[in-house]
């Protein structure tokens, strides 16, 4: 979901969008950096987002990943349950 | 939810692998490099920088691996993987691979081979349609309601009129016919049907039609081989007229290819090759046909069952003098076709299976041995993080690769052998008709068969070592571990050789008792052949005997042949005629005995010795009155402690008239005068006992059909031609079929027992050689291994006896807790053999000791050949070696 989020704004590549995640969560997620790539798979497979390799800043190339459409109403789906479950969890806390 | 479009993303994905692994390696390779760049901005150290960046990013070769996972094709990749490396590590090891695939081919292939024959004999559909509602109806005798193979015209009908339960019902019986006219005369095996008997069959002629009830007697339908063979398969033959017997038959049609009936009931049945309508005996007492009936749709056997047995009790209690029971048994078509060759097939299976088990047993062995070889190249894999689940999958591929040449190469093997297979199968024995009807091939069953029993040994053989070999590296405990599955492997295999050794054994001591059997008269330069008049030309008795009596003076007239004789019944021929006899007297004694007939010098020409009385002589005429010499067995059972020559019995004589209405045969008593006694023969065959015979004179009861016997001086074979012309010199238009010397009768007899003796002594030799090889390639691994230990031993003072008992004893008891085991498999399994062994008990205590003995010798000497170099070890070599 957090990557998804990431790539609602524009296409990046694998690094920004690791670099992003940490920055938006003030270091809170440290997770293995690598480990985003085995994910990025699976969501190319589901057909959530697409790849292609693009001229990045200074002058290289890199794999850019941006939504699709079916990854977009992913996001939305993803959201709403998340807001769902998370109002759950915050009346339990809050009546307890 | 969008799985299509999933699916395809995966496949081409795979397609694609490439492009997309090296797209991955560069992103993530790119990703690290715009990391360290960040850090060094930040002021790290370039050095550092790059360290720390690839420690946050983690192991990168295995998140490639992972993200290659999430494709989900992998595991194909992997296998691609395997395969190729598997093949490499095959490429390696000639020899073991060489080993391995031939043991799994032989293993295979003999299943492949059997199964065939199996496929062939019980799995093929019989050529009926609706064969499952195909019953054949059996009536039974009053006294012990046994089943009668056969029964009356008059009752069939009256079955047939009265049932409802069945649609069909037809009535058959076989009776040879002479084909004369074209070529060369000839003996044919003809099927007498009613009408309408292929209709309930469901067989669609080749050409023509089937005969009705309007065709009259003299109607004919071919078999397609005998529309080929003896008509050029020409098919003008329809309504064209044939002579049988001497009457012009017409041709109606002809039946398709492959078919056959009626289904073998009973050993020796031959292949009717020509359907003529059946004659009609009006007699209830006269059990000449067999009935056969088609189930209406949705009628049950129990209905069938209940529906005849009301008919029987109604029929039995009209007509006593039938002597028929108040039952009918039902005999479902397709179980009586297999009754009687089930069971060897089976038996032939379960040994061929037994072969397979060894060869797999045989193969893991090998691989274990292999395997510990790479003992350190797994560790070194399992060390560079492969899994445990990688490291089996890479030795199932090994072992999968194994079998699959193996199979490939078994079923090639099986292919090579089934046409040897086929004429193995001997003739017109019970088994293999349907072998010869249907023919034994590789089809798609077969095959189907060949890659089951392929992946099955795969996983067999395969799975215990790739099992074993992931167990945890501790070293000592494993090859403990390794060494006692491997003495499992070599007891299972000593085992089941064990088996299949005594099997074997069994039937050759069977197959020597069936030589030695004392058939009663001297086989040797005795040749026999079969004379059958046609009924037409040779209407009358008169005519009949005269035809044998000048046939017999020409033999006798040829300087090879020292006596000739005629008799309507050869001895192991498995034909009699029995009939029943009263001994008149106070207390008159009903018995029966089988009646042949006999010219005057039978008894000399076979060496039947006479025992007391006298022996059939040419005065005793159609004239004189009825004499007869009787069987010793015959005597003893019916004059214990008396002479019976002298004594009269009464016999019944049945006289046949045509009428329009069917056959009638009247049977009228007459006395019988016993003049003589002779030796016993055994009449029905080799491992038959000698029943009670009346031979009575050929002149008082002629017959169109007779066999020639004819003693020669030199071979019996090399008069074949001379015989034949005697014959034909005194009519040209009468076949001499079955020409056979005696030794071949006796030779046929155990023709059966003598194929299933072949392939199980096949099976025997390959497990024994399997098992052979086993225990010697595990034997030599042990001393290979114990090298260093054997060096210490034999620089403390071992002797070289000491070292050689020392390897020995090791493979030996593991030899011998085999042999102990198959003792036991070979005690509670040889019953399936007894219906094949002859005058020999399953459990014979001298076949089990030599088989005992025959596989220790073996093993001995299968441990002995390694051990011996294991003993030559320089001491000094060997721990120098460490």
């Amino acid at each position: 979901m957090m990557v998804l989020k990431t790539l609602e704004r524009r296409a990046m590549h694998g690094y920004g969008i690791a670099q992003r995640i940490k920055q938006l969560s003030d270091e809170v997620f440290e997770v293995e950096e690598g480990s985003l790539y085995p994910a990025l798979q699976r969501m190319l497979i589901k057909g959530w987002v697409k790849a292609e390799w693009r001229p990045s800043e200074n002058n290289r190339r890199s794999r850019y990943y941006w939504l699709t459409a079916s990854g977009k109403k992913q996001l939305g789906a993803e959201l709403s349950e998340f807001a769902r479950v998370m109002q759950a969890i915050k009346q339990v806390i809050q009546t307890a | 939810m969008d799985w299509p479009g999933e699916a395809w993303r995966r496949f081409s994905f795979f397609f694609r692998r490439g492009q997309f692994q090296r797209d991955l390696r560069e992103e993530m390779a790119d990703h690290v490099r715009m990391k360290t760049n960040d850090l060094h901005e930040q002021g790290m150290p370039s050095d550092d920088a790059r360290l720390a960046a690839r420690r946050e990013f983690g192991n990168a070769l295995l998140l490639r691996e992972r993200s290659r996972d999430a494709w989900g094709l992998a595991w194909l990749e992997t296998l691609l993987q395997d395969l190729r490396y598997g093949l490499r590590q095959l490429r390696r090891n000639p020899g073991f691979t060489a080993m391995a695939i031939l043991t799994l081919a032989f293993g295979i292939g003999a299943n492949v081979a059997v199964f065939s024959l199996l496929d062939a004999v019980l799995l093929h559909p019989l050529p009926y349609s609706h064969a499952d509602r195909l019953f054949r109806l059996f009536a039974t005798d009053a006294k012990h309601h046994w089943p009668m193979v056969s029964t009356s015209y008059p009752d069939f009908q009256d079955w047939k009129q009265q049932s409802r339960t069945f649609e069909a019902m037809a009535a058959y019986y076989q009776q040879d016919v002479n084909l004369t006219g074209t070529a060369e005369p000839e003996r044919l095996r003809a099927l007498f049907c009613t009408p309408g008997l292929l209709l309930l069959l469901g067989t669609r002629l080749a050409i023509g039609r089937d005969f009705g009830a309007n065709d009259g007697r003299r109607a004919a339908v071919l078999s397609y081989g005998l529309w080929q063979r003896r008509f050029a398969a020409n098919p003008a033959i329809v309504s064209k007229s044939i002579h049988l017997d001497g009457w012009a038959y017409t041709v109606l049609g002809v039946l398709p290819p492959h078919f056959y009936f009626p289904p073998h009931e009973y050993e020796g049945e031959l292949t009717p090759q020509i359907f003529l309508p059946a004659i009609p005996n009006v007699g209830r007492a006269w059990n000449y046909v067999r009935a056969i009936g088609r189930l209406a749709p949705g009628v049950t056997r129990q209905q069938a069952q209940a529906e005849m047995n009301g008919i029987a009790a109604r029929l039995a209690q009209a007509n006593p003098n039938a002597d028929h029971g108040p039952e009918i048994r039902l005999g479902w078509i397709p179980e009586v076709a297999a009754s009687s060759v089930s069971q060897t097939a089976w038996l032939l299976f379960g040994a061929a299976a037994f072969v397979l088990l060894i060869a797999c047993a045989n193969a893991a062995n090998l691989l274990l041995v292999r395997d510990a070889a790479r003992e350190q190249e797994i560790a070194v894999r399992s060390a560079l993080g492969a899994t445990q689940s990688r490291i089996v999958r890479q030795l199932l591929t090994e072992s999968a690769l194994l079998t699959v040449f193996g199979g490939a190469l078994g079923i090639e093997l099986a292919d090579r052998v089934l046409p040897l297979l086929a004429i193995a199968v001997p003739a017109n024995s019970m088994f293999f008709t349907r072998v010869h009807d249907v023919g034994v091939h590789l089809n798609s069953a077969v095959l189907a068969f060949g890659v089951f029993s392929t992946a099955l040994s795969a996983v067999m053989f395969g799975v215990l070592p790739a099992w074993r070999a992931t167990r945890p590296m501790r070293a000592s405990r494993t090859t403990h571990h390794a060494g006692r599955l491997r003495g499992a492997f070599i007891a299972l295999e000593v085992a089941l050789s064990f088996v299949l050794l005594t099997g074997a054994g069994l039937m050759m001591k069977s197959l020597i008792r069936l030589r030695d059997v004392n058939v009663g008269f001297r086989t040797r330069g005795l040749l026999t052949m079969d004379v059958s008049l046609s009924g037409k030309k040779y209407s009358s008795p008169e005519e009949q005997a005269a035809f044998f009596g000048q046939v017999l003076t020409r033999l006798q007239l040829l300087p090879a042949v020292r006596f000739a004789a005629a008799v309507m019944n050869l001895p192991l021929t498995r034909s009699d005629t029995r009939n029943r006899f009263e001994i008149p007297g106070a207390h008159a004694i009903r018995g029966s005995a089988d009646r042949d007939a006999v010219s005057t010098d039978y008894f000399h020409t076979m060496g039947i010795p006479l025992l007391s009385g006298r022996e059939i002589l040419d005065s005793d005429s159609a004239r004189t009155p009825l004499v007869g010499v009787i069987s010793r067995r015959m005597a003893q059972r019916y004059w214990p402690h008396q002479d019976p020559v002298g004594a009269s019995i009464v016999v019944s004589r049945p006289t046949t008239a045509t009428t329009p209405k069917g056959t009638i045969v009247h049977t009228k008593p007459q006395q019988l005068t016993i003049v003589g006694v002779v030796g016993d023969v055994r009449q029905l065959g080799l491992d038959v006992p000698p029943e009670a015979e009346l031979y009575v004179p050929y002149s008082q009861w002629p017959s169109k059909e007779m066999s020639l016997v004819v003693r020669t001086d030199a071979e019996a074979s090399m008069s074949i031609r001379l015989v034949e012309k005697a014959v034909w010199s005194v009519d040209p238009d009468q076949p001499v079929t079955a020409v056979k010397t005696m030794d071949q009768w006796v030779s046929k007899e155990a023709a059966s027992r003598r194929f299933v003796l072949q392939l199980i002594g096949v099976f025997g030799l390959i497990a024994i050689v399997l098992a052979g090889v086993g225990i010697y390639g595990v034997v030599s691994y042990w001393a290979r291994q114990r090298e260093h230990e054997i060096g210490i031993r034999m620089a403390l003072g071992a002797q070289r006896i000491d070292v050689l008992r020392l390897v020995v004893v090791q493979g030996l008891r593991q030899a011998l807790i085999g042999i102990g085991i198959g003792l036991a498999g070979a005690l509670a399994l040889t019953r399936f053999l007894s219906s094949v062994l002859f005058h020999v008990k399953p459990t014979d205590p001298l076949t089990f000791v030599a088989v005992s003995l025959f596989l220790t010798g073996v093993a001995l000497l299968a441990c002995w050949i390694p051990a011996r170099p294991a003993a030559k070890v320089d001491p000094m070599v060997a721990l120098r070696h460490e």
